[in-house]
């Protein structure tokens, strides 16, 4: 039966994501937290002022909306990708990924039709906003709502190891 | 001995402080602002016709210059990067650079930025100039601008920038303890200030 084959392609997709997006959350929220490419490393407190500059250049928060998401979004990505790695309530944090994914995806979108000049603000190094930027933030999400939606799909089926599935 | 080691941690403090404008080479000092020995140093790399340069220059550099510059906190170094999409922006910056010269580079800069929408369309740098500059001055300026001597400092700060990855303006490259932090984009005033304090309070 495709449903309890291990290798079916919803659970390809879901390994997919785990790998793809838990390693960028983790390789993302470590550039910011600890700026790689700045020589000798920064003390913390700048990385994440240095963070701060790039969330309040998109123009979508006051002030201290702008320290709260940058003083907690890079902690959140590492702990969130370190739990999707993981696996352990995988339908519970899939969610909360697809929603910073698709708010990231909508913040990106919004800058670029808007013209803003601005840095994505995505990883460590500077880069700029670009198409190319919106196509990979979209292509993401995609993947992490694709990973959600195939993750609640395959919680109704028995697992493919279980006894039940093997009798 | 206990003097000695006092005077040897005060020369190394101050070879720290220094380390910052020493690392940023080709200053001309009629663009530059500040104390040299400003433990943060600002290179702004701007162009004179790009909008997001004008926002930048208009919201946040008075309130920087105010309270970082003025104060010695920071030195902060204008950089000429006109990109070819601008029309206008490397005759503006021969008049800014020219203006510099005599030491007017403070006026013309704002008042190419306050006039960018009216000179951008029609190119009249000269014009737009000519309200803040005696005729004295003016007469030099434009002897200098016409002398096409000043190209090779903007192509110089251009070049700068490339080695800095620069590809949009403004992008504002911070030194501080030997690190160097590109930053591309506009900058609220509040949020550099906090960057800028935590700089300042590296140990």
């Amino acid at each position: 039966m495709m449903e309890s084959s291990p290798f079916n392609l919803r659970r390809v997709i879901i390994w997919i994501g785990r790998l793809v997006l838990g390693g960028i959350f983790i390789y993302a929220g470590y550039s910011k937290i600890f700026l790689p490419i700045i020589h000798p490393h920064p003390p913390i407190g700048v990385a994440l002022s240095f963070f701060a500059m790039q969330v309040d250049s998109y123009q979508l928060l006051p002030p201290r909306g702008v320290n709260f998401v940058a003083h907690t979004l890079p902690f959140a990505e590492v702990v969130l990708g370190l739990l999707l790695l993981i696996g352990w309530r995988l339908r519970i944090w899939a969610v909360i990924v697809t929603l910073i994914m698709v708010g990231f995806f909508a913040a990106v979108v919004r800058s670029y039709a808007l013209g803003l000049q601005i840095n994505c603000g995505c990883f460590a190094n500077p880069e700029p906003l670009t198409i190319k930027t919106v196509f990979r933030d979209g292509s993401l999400a995609a993947l992490a709502l694709l990973m959600t939606i195939f993750a609640f799909f395959e919680a109704r089926q028995p697992h493919p190891w279980s006894p039940t599935n093997q009798a | 001995m206990v003097t000695l080691l006092g005077l040897s941690f005060v020369l190394l403090a101050q070879a720290r402080v220094a380390q910052s404008s020493s690392a940023v080479s080709d200053i001309d000092p009629h663009t530059a602002f500040g104390s040299k020995t400003a433990p943060v140093v600002m290179e702004i790399f701007s162009d004179f016709q790009c909008p997001a340069c004008k926002t930048l220059y208009t919201a946040t550099n008075g309130k920087l210059m105010d309270n970082y510059v003025n104060v010695g906190k920071v030195y902060l170094i204008h950089r000429d990067f006109p990109l070819t999409m601008h029309a206008y922006s490397r005759v503006a910056a021969r008049y800014a650079r020219a203006a510099a010269q005599i030491g007017k580079f403070e006026p013309v800069e704002q008042v190419l930025f306050q006039n960018q929408e009216k000179w951008e369309q029609n190119g009249d740098v000269d014009g737009t100039v000519v309200s803040v500059l005696s005729a004295a001055d003016l007469a030099k300026v434009r002897a200098l601008v016409k002398g096409g001597t000043l190209d090779a400092a903007i192509d110089k700060d251009f070049a700068l920038g490339q080695m800095y990855r620069v590809n949009q303006t403004p992008t504002t490259v911070f030194h501080c303890k030997g690190q160097t932090y590109p930053y591309p984009g506009v900058m609220s005033y509040e949020i550099l200030k906090q960057f800028l304090d935590q700089l300042l309070s590296q140990r």
